[in-house]
């Protein structure tokens, strides 16, 4: 399968501050990846890598077969952008912003856009700075929309959205992305939305990639364990198992090892009595990276 | 285009260097030599200075280092300080053997100076011509002002704004009669009714040949004055000075310093070594029997002085004024007053 | 698609365009209106004198107007593009970015000149009227690096806004603020004659130091 974003040996710091070591990944065409990660553990980093808007220490990445330092500017077409916080230009009403993005891309969709219009209740001329955030991101929608392209590169998309405008974007989104075979990357801070979303995951620690694979995937094979044991009880033996911790005399544990393994392992330890659930992407999420 | 940009932001640094850090430089660490005021006393036979020294008080000595009360400064330079020894009764009744008043030393004195900033600046191109005879004790300004083309003279009457045609053409017509070859080249005149009298203008015309044009009783004077063969003129300085002995001052090609006696029109070389009016400044305080002539010559304040009858040198000094300034860019200069990027020391 | 960034630019800027022409126009008129009454209380003669004699121009009050204008035009033009870093949007239209600079800061020169030349025209009409052209040159050429300085303190102030660390932005405005100096150096009127050629193409030069900054913002340069 081609990989319609392909990011090879990603090294970047802040100042001395290691943000990822040798991190590549692929995004093949028709698929929606989604990043997770807490926050600082370089996200916005790669969204800003991959639209052209950091330089990384070394590696490369490429779009549609394109480096993005020395991208022609046509293939931009293809490429479409959410700036955190769904930015647009502020100072121009639905209209304006419209005529002017038209001029730059020869298959410009104005239909999309003002079908989606017709649903915000705002005034023709009323200023994108007057409009509330779900309205903006309904607007940066449009646009992406009416831009038609290929590639759709979204950071941060439910920033400030409240649940309906949320539900709304991440159902016209996956929609429209599978409906017309588009490649997407994308991140957001609310894991739920992701899980309605986002085809493969890639959720990401402090300098790492945890996890990458695709949602079912994971889904089907993360389970949370949980028992009781004595006070000052240690789990021995951690290959594979995520976060454990024990509190009080409540033991909690996240692993990807087949059920009875994990199950095993623990009666080898003398626990008994294991509950074991699957979790949704949210649990998931935070039994990877832990709480803090 | 990146590279560019960093190439001129980088020559941009540079240029911010060699610009502030001499000025700053220069401005905080290098401090200017004072030199004592001074100037020739003929009785004496040798120049005399005052200089406020190191111990606060003010010191009165000749060249040859003769302590002065300030009395006696004052006795010794008695044309200059006048007015002092009038007060207090000690005005003598002759200076080398001439019988002088107080008046006649108040009408003899002048001051003139040649400044590189009065030479090197832009030039309006138009200006105004008074009635040097109009009968009246006080000069009036006139309502019109002049400019020369490469046609000829051409009055504008200020009010209206209009070329005053018939005296565009008295003028010009005089002119030409008298051998002016248009354009000017120079013009040199003092238009301010703040004076005691008028000279008009002396110009260089088209040829370097030295005029004298003034309005007397609204008619065009025009005179041509000869000057000696090997000699061109460059810089002209009209006096009007209230002895009305000369006419002008001027300054040739060699550096020369001239004069032109007002009656007879002789002009006359001095004896002041050769000075670049343009670089240098010069300051003459004359009186009835000498000048003392101060030329700055960067690292050096020359001071001579000059009979006032034939214009020889009496005697001459100098004073050490080096700088501790360092070169640098600058936009001005204190010898013009144009605005351009010049390296300056 | 310059005619798109023009369209962008215009939206943005055009309240405060027709603000400048006003004000612009408006001091002009109000240094003509002062000349006029020297003319009609002392007479055309009084002021003729007084500029041969004294060095008076009668213009300057108009001094800094450019500048300031000039400068708060870069500010209205960019401000609203470092906001949210929203220039991040035009950064991704598919255009050479030094192309969409390029455009955006030719439509400030654009309106810059559009702005400053009415004033110089009314001043031009109306001195003609009661100066000889030695006199009203004389004004006008006096003048004239103002203007300049005007144009220049819009280009280096969009090199200050682009700019993204501050500690780099605080370099930028030191080295701007003794560029500015530059042309407010004038012991004498019409002091700029020679330099003049030279000053305007070292102002147009300003522009490429944009280019820096933007570059350091694609870059993602930050403090």
């Amino acid at each position: 399968m081609e990989n319609i974003i392909e990011c090879r040996n990603l090294t970047h710091y802040y100042g001395k501050r290691l943000i990822y070591d040798n991190l590549s990944f692929g995004v093949p065409r028709g698929r929606i990846l989604g990043l997770l990660g807490k926050n600082g553990t370089g996200k916005t980093t790669t969204i800003n890598i991959l639209s052209g808007f950091l330089q990384p220490r070394s590696g490369e990445c490429y779009i549609l077969g394109e480096k993005i330092g020395n991208m022609n500017p046509l293939t931009r077409r293809k490429i479409g952008l959410l700036i955190e916080g769904h930015v647009q230009y502020q100072f121009m009403n639905i209209e304006q912003i419209e005529r002017f993005y038209a001029s730059f891309y020869p298959n410009w969709k104005r239909e999309a856009y003002y079908e989606l219009m017709s649903r915000l209740k705002v005034a023709p001329h009323q200023r994108i700075n007057r409009m509330s955030c779900g309205q903006r991101s309904q607007v940066a929608l449009g646009l992406i929309l009416a831009q038609d392209p290929e590639v759709l590169v979204l950071d941060d998309f439910s920033l400030g959205l409240d649940p309906g405008y949320r539900r709304l974007f991440v159902d016209y989104m996956r929609e429209y992305a599978k409906a017309e075979d588009k490649t997407v990357f994308l991140t957001s801070h609310i894991i739920q939305d992701m899980e309605r979303l986002v085809d493969d995951c890639i959720v990401m620690d402090y300098g790492k990639i945890l996890v990458q694979m695709p949602v079912n995937e994971l889904l089907g094979k993360f389970r949370r364990y949980t028992a009781q044991v004595s006070e000052g009880f240690q789990l021995q033996n951690t290959d594979g198992i995520y976060n454990p911790s024990v509190i009080r005399q409540s033991m909690e544990l996240f692993s990807m090892l087949p059920e009875a393994e994990v199950s095993a392992r623990l009666s080898l330890q003398g626990v008994a009595d294991v509950k074991v659930e699957n979790v949704g992407l949210e649990d998931a999420f935070i039994g990877l990276t832990g709480k803090y | 285009m990146f590279k560019t940009s960093k190439i001129f932001f980088c020559l941009l640094l540079l240029f911010m260097m060699v610009w502030q850090l001499p000025a700053c430089y220069n401005f905080f660490v290098a401090k200017s030599v004072d030199t004592p005021f001074t100037l020739y006393s003929g009785i004496a036979g040798e120049f005399a200075s005052l200089k406020l020294d190191e111990d606060k008080k003010m010191h009165y000595r000749d060249a040859s280092g003769k302590e002065y009360t300030e009395e006696q400064f004052d006795s010794i330079l008695p044309t200059f300080y006048y007015r002092q020894l009038v007060t207090d009764g000690r005005f003598p009744d002759s200076i080398h053997g001439v019988a002088v008043t107080p008046r006649q030393v108040q009408m003899s004195n002048f001051n003139m100076r040649i400044s590189p900033l009065d030479l090197n600046k832009p030039r309006l191109g138009i200006q105004q011509m008074l009635e040097s005879m109009s009968g009246r004790v006080d000069l009036e300004l006139p309502d019109d002002a002049f400019r020369i083309t490469s046609e000829g003279m051409e009055f504008v009457e200020m009010e209206t704004n209009t070329i005053d045609r018939d005296k565009s053409a008295r003028f010009t017509q005089m002119m030409k009669q008298k051998g002016f070859q248009f354009p000017a080249t120079y013009l040199s005149g003092n238009p301010t009714d703040r004076k005691e009298y008028d000279e008009g203008y002396v110009m260089l015309d088209a040829t370097k040949k030295l005029f004298h044009v003034k309005q007397t009783v609204g008619r065009p004077y025009v005179r041509a004055i000869a000057l000696p063969e090997d000699m061109t003129p460059k810089h002209l300085f009209i006096t009007e000075f209230p002895s009305r002995k000369w006419l002008c001052f001027l300054t040739d090609t060699d550096g020369y310093l001239w004069v032109v006696e007002r009656d007879s029109y002789a002009v006359r070389r001095t004896e002041i070594p050769s000075f670049i009016p343009e670089e240098q400044s010069m300051l003459i305080i004359g009186n009835m029997f000498d000048w003392t002539v101060k030329v700055n010559r960067g690292t050096e304040e020359c001071y001579y002085a000059i009979s006032a009858q034939d214009y020889t040198l009496i005697d001459s000094m100098a004073y050490q004024t080096p700088r501790y300034t360092i070169p640098g860019l600058s936009f001005t200069s204190t010898k013009d007053k144009f605005v351009k990027p010049r390296i300056v020391r | 698609m310059i005619k798109a960034i023009f369209y962008k630019e215009w939206i943005k800027t055009r309240w405060y365009i027709l603000l400048a022409l006003l004000v612009s126009l408006g001091f002009s008129a109000y240094a003509m209106l002062r000349i006029s009454r020297v003319c009609s209380l002392k007479g055309a003669e009084h002021l003729w004198v007084v500029m041969m004699q004294r060095d008076a121009i009668f213009v300057e009050l108009l001094q800094y107007v450019p500048l300031i204008l000039g400068l708060v035009f870069a500010l209205v033009q960019f401000v609203p593009e470092i906001h949210h870093r929203s220039f991040k949007l035009t950064l991704h239209l598919p255009m050479r970015a030094t192309s969409a600079l390029a455009s955006m800061l030719s439509f400030g020169m654009l309106m810059m000149v559009l702005v400053c030349v009415p004033a110089l025209m009314l001043m031009w009409a109306y001195l003609q009227s009661v100066l000889a052209p030695e006199l009203y040159w004389h004004v006008l050429l006096s003048a004239l690096p103002w203007y300049l300085a005007g144009m220049a303190a819009y280009l280096l102030t969009v090199w200050v806004a682009l700019e993204p660390t501050w500690g780099r932005r605080l370099l930028n405005v030191v080295l701007g603020v003794l560029l500015l100096r530059i042309y407010f150096l004038a012991p004498a009127p019409e002091a700029y004659n020679d330099f003049l050629p030279l000053l305007a193409i070292i102002t147009l030069c300003y522009s490429i130091l944009s280019v820096l900054s933007l570059t350091r913002f694609r870059d993602g340069r930050q403090d």
